[in-house]
């Protein structure tokens, strides 16, 4: 048990922050306002290799552990939930799996180029028909006859980084079995497909309630043919490469909350400081002393949860338990420590100006994409009655 | 107060609705309707009531679709329908005549008519019938309680036809009600029969009562509101382009139904926000809905599910449209829905 960073974790953590209060924080208010992606941010990112952070440095990554990575998309989130998003759904939902299962051709066409930060990516495994039951996935994946090719047809909604991603993970059924009673299963795989594919095109883009900068978009694929090496891991293992890969990215959602929730607690421990009624900074009432220590305690108990998921991932083979406890508490976290910013504010934190209503609305995503607090609860109490 | 004398009253009596001296279509439907009902009451006469100015050349018509008896009241007063008047025409004839069913379309001009003449001879109507059958009352025979035989039992749809009622009228005559167009069959016309043609007059006051008619707008519809449309042709994303639509429109157009879309084609810009189907759309509850290029999705489905008809035209016979679809074809659209509508406006033409 260690309960203090050691130093080269420190450093890390002061090189995210640096990065976040100079070049994230003067945007965010905009990226918010426009609902636009925010390219030039992505691209210093980019250069600076917070784009593969936990990818081994012989794939072009920068050979740190989990907690690494956490920390910075913890950073990121403290000032701007979207270009946390950004980085986490590239990074574990992207980058993981093919460094996971890809081969080492996939690797170096594929992993080195997104770890490196010349290319980005993103994850299609949702549909409007399969959201928590990712088994109605209802796109296919037809090998053709000379076995070349692979031609998809189908449809993906709610994509992060959608239409901006250059990679793209995406799932459909190749085969239709039957189990011992008769009833038909489909068997998943994973796919490798990159942007500017002929017969792949991007539908609608959504307009969200947070993290508004986030590009979330809709996939189409219209006989889309994609090359045979294009598979990513065993034909028909589609499904476990999913749920695998949502492990880790359940770390990095956490990650995400936890930033949005101490975020939220350090702009509002500085307002109260500032804000006086009654002749007194209302700092000074007790109503807002025992707030803001239920506040922190709830950071800290998320944040242990979320670093121990981190540590989980680097040492365990299945974290799966861990990644969801720490989403589900962090997420939950989140939501309620930014609500009670809000309201510490007074009116002024209902003032897109102040920064709280924005975290606020940020939150709320955290409870439901990369599984929703339902779904962590399903994993944890599976576990709990096995 | 039940009436004295019920037995007084006989015969099946129709409303012949004309409009700008034409019958109206549901007159010749009800025609059909009332011969059954006389057969069952053993009564061999159908009369036609027709109320107008100068209407007299309708009468053949009337005799050919199965009228035995046309009581004409023909006066400048009734040349275009105005409520007071015609209640006051139709009551008279009741009075005078003693139907012991009168059954009247259920059209704008028969429901404004209908219940005005049955609360002044104090009787009962039941509104909008889609079934009418002559039988015992209490349908099913009540201990202590005189059974009615032969009694106009009138079904019709309620609380937005989630369920279906039964209506009798056992002591009042005439037994009435307005029936729903397109439900009742027409004969096949009996050419050169001819009608026994009473005339009567059932005298007139212009007072302040009636209505002053400033002017009648004969509207071209372009139904626009899809919430309105009996019969929709919608388009997915299946369809491929905003000109491809066309092969739609003209379906359309055979069915004088109206186009709507899914959300993938307003996306796309093909289509406006107006004609969207869905749960961020309009919910529609049409007679017919097509659905073409479209998957599916509950998004969609929530809008569109309640219709009364679906057809799925789509490629892959695994979507999940095809679950809630009454009729499915799978194919390419391209080529399906000319050929439907080529066969439709055949049928049609064929049909005259």
């Amino acid at each position: 048990m260690d309960f203090q960073l050691d130093q080269q974790h420190e450093m890390a953590r002061s090189l995210f922050r640096e990065f976040a209060e100079k070049e994230v924080k003067p945007h965010a208010i905009d990226v918010d306002e426009t609902e636009e992606f925010p390219r030039e941010t992505v691209a210093k990112m980019q250069k600076y290799g917070f784009m593969g952070i936990p990818v081994p440095k012989e794939y072009g990554g920068q050979g740190c552990d989990p907690l690494t990575y956490v920390m910075c998309v913890e950073e990121l989130a403290k000032v701007c939930g979207t270009t946390a998003v950004i980085v986490s759904a590239h990074t574990s939902l992207c980058c993981d799996p093919i460094l996971t299962y890809g081969t080492e051709e996939q690797k170096q066409k594929y992993l080195v180029p997104l770890a490196k930060g010349e290319k980005l990516g993103a994850f299609g495994l949702t549909e409007p028909m399969a959201g928590t039951d990712a088994q109605g996935v209802q796109t296919k994946a037809v090998l053709t006859e000379d076995g070349k090719e692979w031609v998809l047809n189908g449809s993906k909604c709610f994509i992060t980084n959608g239409k901006e991603a250059d990679v793209y993970i995406i799932f459909a059924y190749t085969d239709v079995v039957e189990d011992k009673k008769g009833r038909k299963q489909k068997k998943f795989s994973a796919f490798i497909v990159e942007k500017d594919t002929p017969g792949f095109t991007f539908g609608t883009k959504e307009n969200k309630m947070g993290i508004r900068g986030s590009s979330t978009y809709e996939l189409i694929f219209q006989d889309c043919h994609i090359p045979a090496e294009n598979l990513l891991g065993t034909r028909g293992k589609g499904f476990a490469i999913a749920m695998h890969t949502l492990d880790g990215g359940r770390i990095g959602i956490a990650a995400q909350a936890l930033g949005i929730a101490e975020g939220a607690l350090d702009r509002t421990v500085e307002y109260v400081k500032e804000r006086k009624q009654f002749g007194r900074a209302i700092g000074a009432f007790q109503n807002t002393q025992f707030q803001l220590a239920n506040m922190a305690t709830q950071c800290e108990a998320a944040k242990l949860l979320v670093y121990q998921a981190a540590d989980a991932k680097k040492t365990k083979d299945y974290y799966g338990i861990e990644a969801a406890k720490a989403k589900l508490f962090a997420a939950e976290v989140a939501m309620d420590v930014t609500t009670k910013a809000v309201q510490l504010h007074g009116g002024y934190g209902y003032i897109r100006e102040y920064e709280v209503e924005r975290m606020m609305r940020d939150a709320k995503i955290t409870e439901i994409y990369e599984g929703t607090s339902e779904v962590q609860r399903m994993v944890i109490s599976g576990a709990l009655l096995k | 107060m039940p009436r004295e004398n019920i037995e007084q009253y006989k015969g099946v009596f129709i409303f012949a609705q004309q409009v700008d001296n034409e019958l109206s279509g549901i007159a010749l439907e009800l025609l059909g309707k009332a011969k059954d009902l006389a057969n069952d009451l053993d009564e061999k006469k159908v009369t036609a009531v027709l109320l107008g100015e100068n209407v007299g050349s309708l009468v053949d018509t009337l005799a050919e679709y199965g009228a035995d008896r046309v009581i004409v009241v023909d006066d400048p007063a009734l040349k275009d329908y105005r409520t007071e008047p015609y209640t006051h025409a139709l009551a008279s004839v009741i009075n005078e005549f003693k139907p012991e069913i009168l059954l009247v379309g259920a059209t704008a001009i028969g429901r404004d008519l209908g219940p005005r003449v049955s609360s002044r001879v104090h009787t009962g109507l039941t509104a909008d019938c889609t079934q009418l059958d002559i039988g015992d009352f209490p349908l099913n025979a009540v201990e202590g309680q005189e059974q009615k035989h032969k009694q106009l039992l009138m079904t019709r749809p309620a609380f937005g036809g989630n369920t279906i009622a039964t209506i009798a009228c056992p002591d009042f005559r005439p037994q009435m009600a307005t029936v729903r167009p397109g439900v009742m069959q027409k004969i096949t016309p009996v050419k050169g029969a001819k009608a026994e043609v009473v005339e009567f007059n059932p005298g007139f006051e212009e007072n302040d009562c009636y209505t002053k008619i400033l002017e009648i707008v004969k509207a071209v519809s372009e139904v626009e509101d899809i919430q309105e449309a009996k019969i929709l042709v919608s388009g997915g994303r299946g369809v491929g382009s905003a000109e491809n639509f066309k092969i739609l429109d003209d379906l359309a157009k055979a069915l004088h139904g109206t186009v709507s879309c899914s959300r993938a084609v307003v996306d796309s810009g093909w289509k406006p926000k107006d004609l969207q189907v869905g749960q961020t759309g309009k919910t529609v509850r049409p007679k017919v809905y097509f659905a073409i290029g479209i998957s599916g999705a509950i998004q969609h489905v929530a809008g569109m599910e309640e219709s009364d008809l679906i057809i799925a035209i789509n490629k892959d016979e695994n979507a999940p449209i095809f679950d809630v679809a009454d009729y499915g074809v799978v194919g390419d659209l391209n080529k399906i829905v000319p050929a439907l509508t080529k066969k439709i406006e055949e049928a049609l033409a064929a049909k005259g």
